[in-house]
């Protein structure tokens, strides 16, 4: 060795850094070496076990068979298999029964509520709210006050094809004046609070009229069908209820669409159509719908 | 005195030259043996394949999963297709052309492409995974399964490592334009419990502008997509600046999010990957 | 020949460096708190683009590991090659020109990373300029390196000391990982396209991630464990033939792992398995790393009571232990489909990352500043007070994220007596609020203690510069 060793005897290499760094030549604990040895041992049968090596195709798909498809599938059957144990009957009478059937049976509604809720705070909630009651901008469902109805068909059907309700701007022949429509809004802020036969509306009345606002929401400000207009003449707005914000409602309308596209400053009311987006969408619509009905509005 | 080596490690030891070498040869294995296989096995992408140089792909088991369309070259060497990404219509916005959703994996609309760039850029990513994985619950709560070739087109590719927030990869039509733009400006007010930040900027910005007053220049974007193998005609590529004009950078955060998952219309009965 | 006349070191630039590195760790547990603090209250975004969530956490990944990190590593690596070459650096300029260079690289990523300016690649964020500058820096650095070793005197130092194998793989690796997965094409001087898309990006954008934790995060400290824990604790290493096995298995080994990232995702099943296999047998070359240096220290135990600074090393290497056992658990398929996406994998990072890179590099850097001012520490209590703090810190995260990620994981496949979903992904949200909460207190005290730090280091320069003033003006 070029250099001496100060510490002779305590069975170092011999090499000496920095002064004083100096490695022992103790061999690796037992226990360890054995574990190593065995990793080896364990990557061998892994690698046979499971899809491991790349070859110039392909690659070895492993002695067990196992693919994370297998695995997806078997999972799903475990579920799909004790569902059906249990529940098989329900399930079997959602596909078979229409919605207001299934609404008839206690005991079957019971099961498509309690089944619903999470499909509904996945797919619903961020619209409508975690419990129905609704979003700025978002109707509330767990009301009685409904845009197209709340028959639990009616439901169905808006949960299946979704909805876009539509109002012309600026009333239906487009030519109300900025006047006109400070004076409707105002009449159809009294009819939310009941007041819409005080004098002081009076001039927005008639402007509602010639609006041909009533074609929609009908003459006392309550649709006569339930076909997407609102319902003027109760406190619960789709929109607002501030002065300006039901100005901007009737001057722009609502999905008012120019050369294929919205206006700027129209409201926009799009329910997306879940069939083919929810899974297993023929019964799960019928199970939101009953759910959708049992919020408290349902009619 | 010599200090003679004992063996190889120890030669190793002595000689940096040769441990550069050896060691750099060794840790080179792994990601040759990972890495080039997923270039040439063809299940790897879904049996999807790249045709020709100009980034032709078809899909002969699973013609649903990409959308096939011929390019060639016409007689003034442009580039052209039988069929259109997008195309102005009548009242001069830039639409979808030949394409309808669930036709099959198609390169970004320009407003899309965009999109994704925001995207990346507000670091989404970090919060959302675009990667459904073969799990019962995932599918539930998801959609179908992510597949390889849903992400041919995506560079670099979006799967995130982190659900902060929920999988985006099958988002498009979920929810609508507005509600997006609702909860991009706000998220607490659609979703109370939501721990995602505002976004609200991105109304206030043009799309067309990029960094520190530059133009976003789309057609120099698909260039260098088409460069990196991913099918524009030469007419989408001049277009591009055009498709993009007088859009948010909202409107174009939208345009993405609603493309997402919508490209391809997966069937549970099918098996997509063995 | 003499052993006794001690050559002269470059030590500017490792004062620089180390400086620079505690420094980067205050600045970066800061950011990682505020973090933290947004997810808890997301109101604390303030609406700002350039401080919401996703940019600055990204600036925190970024200032931690590679300026923190970085910087450290760099420190350390100029340091140790001399004195266990016994030689100046191959180039001091160059040394500076790297240090500076990766100074301004690493604080233009931070700020570009707020101004939205991204690959969008996790742990890959720099745009190409900067890209292409931090690798050449990266290049330098290694060359310096290599080429301080090379001209060793060859007969007082035949053999390269362990240490130095570990920084060397690690230099090499990250060079190969950082380019690779950085190609792209530009299209403007803030923004380029990957190479790569869709499942290949994602392997190689996985084979750099999880290199950057096994070579960067882990073999370059592996090198500084090397060197620190028997010069600190004055104890010769326990087992040169452990060194040697588990430096070649590592260097091996690591590689392969990167998959593991990607299971169950559209990579192909035979890619993730084997990322997951080398992953199990990875559980036991890790520990002999963990174990060469506990056993190092073994005899040495008594000296723990008083020795403040070998306390840090020692529990660094427990938390070691415990992040590479963890991480290959985690690897297992059944445990992945779990623990992936949730807070387990930021829980286990920050077991790694706090408890083993930044506590192994805080001894390291209390003893270089020592040594390199020639000087006691400023203060002794508050090293100690530091040690606390940094504990404590780092169990309040690590447990709040292991919770709040097995539950997330559990409740998000969790099924109901109807067999349908018993939670809404928001109702995951909302559970995790306490959490975060607890995340954040904890950050704020692992913060805390940096900033001790912080503190005592500049004191104990400013007393050590103080003193050597007052000593050239009494010899004048
Ligand atoms: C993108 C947001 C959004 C989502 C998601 C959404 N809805 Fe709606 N929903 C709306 C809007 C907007 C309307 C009102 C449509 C209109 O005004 O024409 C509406 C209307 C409805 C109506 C009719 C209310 C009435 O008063 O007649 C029902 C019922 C309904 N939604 C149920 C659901 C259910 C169940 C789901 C989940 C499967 C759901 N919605 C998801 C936005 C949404
Ligand atoms: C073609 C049918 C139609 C006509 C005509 C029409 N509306 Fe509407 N109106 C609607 C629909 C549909 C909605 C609800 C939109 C939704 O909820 O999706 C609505 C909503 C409103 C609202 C918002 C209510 C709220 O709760 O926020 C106001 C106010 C209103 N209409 C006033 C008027 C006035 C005033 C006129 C005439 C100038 C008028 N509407 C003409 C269909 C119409
Ligand atoms: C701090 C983490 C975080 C960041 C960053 C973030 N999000 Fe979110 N995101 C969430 C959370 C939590 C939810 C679930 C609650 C909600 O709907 O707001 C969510 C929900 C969503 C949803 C609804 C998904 C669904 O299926 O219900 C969309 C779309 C979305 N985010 C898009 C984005 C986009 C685009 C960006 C970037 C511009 C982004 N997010 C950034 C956390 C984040
Ligand atoms: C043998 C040792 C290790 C193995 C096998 C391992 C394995 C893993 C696994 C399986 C994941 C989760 C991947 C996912 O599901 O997304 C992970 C994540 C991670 N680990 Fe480790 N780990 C090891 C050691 C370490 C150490 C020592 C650190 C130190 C800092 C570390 C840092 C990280 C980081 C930063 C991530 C997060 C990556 C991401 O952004 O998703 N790991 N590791
Ligand atoms: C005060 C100390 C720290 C705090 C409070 C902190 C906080 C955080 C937070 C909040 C995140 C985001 C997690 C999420 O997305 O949910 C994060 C991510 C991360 N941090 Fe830290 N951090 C700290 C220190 C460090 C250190 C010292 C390192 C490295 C040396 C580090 C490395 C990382 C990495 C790699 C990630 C990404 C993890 C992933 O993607 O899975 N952190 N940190
Ligand atoms: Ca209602
Ligand atoms: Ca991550
Ligand atoms: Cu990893």
């Amino acid at each position: 060795m070029a250099h001496n060793n100060p510490w002779p005897d305590e069975g170092n290499t011999g090499h000496i850094w920095d002064d004083d760094l100096r490695e022992l030549d103790n061999p690796p604990p037992l226990w360890w070496m054995l574990s190593f040895y065995a990793g080896f041992i364990m990557i061998v049968f892994y690698a046979l076990y499971y899809p491991t090596i790349p070859l110039p195709g392909s690659y070895t798909k492993g002695v067990a068979g196992w693919t994370a498809m297998e695995e997806y599938h078997e999972d799903y059957k475990i579920l799909n298999d004790w569902r059906e144990k249990k529940f098989a009957g329900q399930e079997e009478q959602l596909a078979a029964l229409s919605v207001e059937e299934i609404l008839q049976n206690d005991e079957l509604k019971t099961y498509a509520v309690k089944t619903s809720k999470v499909l509904f705070g996945d797919y619903c909630a961020a619209c409508h709210g975690s419990g129905g009651q609704g979003n700025p901008n978002f109707p509330v469902l767990a009301d009685d006050d409904w845009l197209y109805g709340g028959k639990v068909s009616t439901i169905k059907t808006t949960i299946t094809n979704g909805r876009q309700g539509n109002m012309p701007a600026r009333g239906m022949m487009g030519n109300l004046t900025d006047q006109e429509i400070e004076q409707v809004a105002d009449y159809v802020i009294a009819l939310s609070q009941g007041r819409g036969e005080d004098t002081s509306v009076a001039a927005g009345k008639g402007v509602f009229a010639k609006g041909m606002c009533v074609a929609c929401h009908g003459p006392k400000g309550k649709p006569l069908a339930l076909t997407g207009a609102a319902n003027l003449t109760d406190s619960i707005w789709r929109f607002s209820g501030e002065r300006d914000q039901v100005i901007k409602t009737i001057t722009y309308g609502v999905n008012v669409k120019k050369n294929g596209e919205l206006t700027a400053d129209t409201r926009e009311a799009v329910m997306p159509s879940f069939k083919g987006r929810l899974p297993n969408a023929d019964v799960n619509i019928k199970r939101l719908a009953v759910y959708v009905h049992s919020l408290g509005g349902g009619q | 005195m010599a200090n003679r080596p004992k063996n190889f490690e120890d030669r190793l030891e002595q000689n940096i030259f040769g441990l550069f070498l050896f060691t750099a040869l060794l840790v080179s294995i792994a990601g040759i043996v990972e890495i080039v296989p997923l270039f040439y096995i063809q299940e790897t992408m879904d049996y999807t394949e790249k045709t020709d140089e100009y980034g032709n792909v078809k899909n002969e088991k699973f013609p649903e999963l990409v959308w096939e369309r011929t390019f060639t070259q016409d007689a003034n060497g442009k580039l052209v297709s039988d069929k259109a990404l997008y195309k102005q219509d009548s009242h001069g916005n830039w639409v979808i052309a030949d394409w309808k959703a669930g036709d099959g994996v198609r390169p970004y609309t320009p407003l899309e492409l965009a999109g994704r760039d925001i995207y990346l850029r507000e670091g989404c990513y970090i919060c959302h995974s675009q990667m459904i994985r073969p799990f019962r619950d995932e599918r539930e709560r998801y959609g179908h399964f992510s597949l390889a070739t849903e992400s041919m087109y995506d560079h670099p590719m979006q799967w995130g490592s982190k659900r902060t927030g929920p999988d985006l990869a099958r988002v498009g039509g979920k929810y609508s334009d507005v509600w997006h733009v609702m909860h991009l400006m706000r998220p607490q007010n659609v979703v109370p419990e939501s721990v995602m930040p505002s976004y609200k900027w991105l109304a206030d910005n043009k799309v067309s502008a990029s960094f520190f007053g530059t133009k976003r220049d789309m057609a120099k974007r698909l260039t260098v997509m088409r460069k990196l193998g991913v099918p524009y005609t030469d007419e989408e590529i001049a277009n591009a600046d055009a498709a993009i004009e007088g859009h948010t950078e909202m409107d174009a955060i939208v345009a993405y999010l609603q493309v997402l998952g919508t490209m391809v219309t997966l069937d549970d009965s099918k098996v997509y990957r063995e | 020949m003499d052993t006794t006349v001690k050559p002269q070191y470059d030590n500017g630039v490792v004062k620089y460096l180390t400086v620079g590195a505690i420094t980067f760790l205050v600045l970066g547990t800061f950011l990682g708190t505020y973090a933290a603090a947004e997810l808890a209250w997301p109101a604390l975004n303030l609406d700002i683009a350039e401080i919401t969530f996703a940019r600055l956490r990204v600036m925190h990944t970024n200032t931690v590991i590679f300026a923190f990190g970085g910087m450290t590593l760099m420190a350390t690596a100029f340091y140790i090659v001399q004195r266990t070459n016994g030689v100046r650096l191959w180039s001091n300029g160059m040394a500076w020109v790297t240090a500076i260079l990766f100074t301004i690289g690493l604080l233009a990523t931070v700020v570009t990373i707020s101004l939205g300016i991204t690959t969008g690649k996790e742990y890959h964020e720099q745009e190409w300029p900067l890209a292409i500058a931090i690798a050449f820096v990266w290049t330098l650095y290694t060359l310096n390196f290599v080429m301080t070793i090379a001209s060793r005197d060859k007969e007082t130092h035949p053999n390269v000391y362990v240490a130095n194998w570990f920084f060397l793989s690690m230099m090499i690796m990250i060079t190969y990982l950082y380019v690779v997965n950085g190609l792209a094409i530009p299209v403007s001087l803030f923004r380029s396209y990957s190479l790569f898309s869709g499942v290949q990006d994602a392997m190689i954008q996985w084979w750099w991630g999880h290199n950057a934790v096994g070579f960067f995060l882990t073999a370059g400290f592996l090198g500084i464990m090397y060197y620190f824990v028997p010069k600190q604790s004055q104890r010769p290493i326990y087992s040169y033939r452990l060194s040697v096995i588990h430096f070649w298995a590592l260097t091996f080994g690591y590689v392969w792992l990167g998959a593991h990232h990607l299971q169950y995702t559209a990579l192909p099943d035979w890619t993730g398995s084997l990322g997951a296999v080398i992953s199990l047998a990875m559980i036991i070359p890790s520990w002999g790393g963990a174990l060469n240096g506990m056993l190092t220290l073994s005899g040495a135990w008594d000296r723990l009571r008083t020795d403040y600074i070998l306390r840090f090393l020692i529990i660094s290497l427990a938390f070691y232990a415990m992040s590479t056992f963890e991480g290959p658990v985690m690897a297992a398929k059944t445990v992945n489909a779990l623990s992936h996406y949730t807070d387990w994998t930021v829980g286990h990072v920050h077991s790694g990352a706090l408890g083993w890179v930044a506590m192994v590099s805080i001894g390291a850097l209390y003893h270089m500043v020592m040594k390199l001012w020639n000087t006691e520490m400023y203060s002794m209590k508050l090293i100690n007070f530091h040690f606390w703090l940094a504990t404590i810190g780092t169990v309040f995260y690590v447990v709040a994220m292991w919770v709040s990620g097995i539950m997330q994981g559990l409740m998000w496949r969790a099924y109901d007596e109807y067999g349908t979903l018993a939670y809404s992904f928001v109702e995951s949200v909302a559970a995790m609020h306490p959490y975060y909460v607890m995340r954040a207190v904890g950050g704020f005290l692992f913060f805390s203690g940096a900033a001790v730090m912080l503190y005592n280091v500049v004191m104990t320069i400013r007393t050590a510069n103080a003193r050597q003033q007052a000593g050239a003006t009494a010899n004048a």
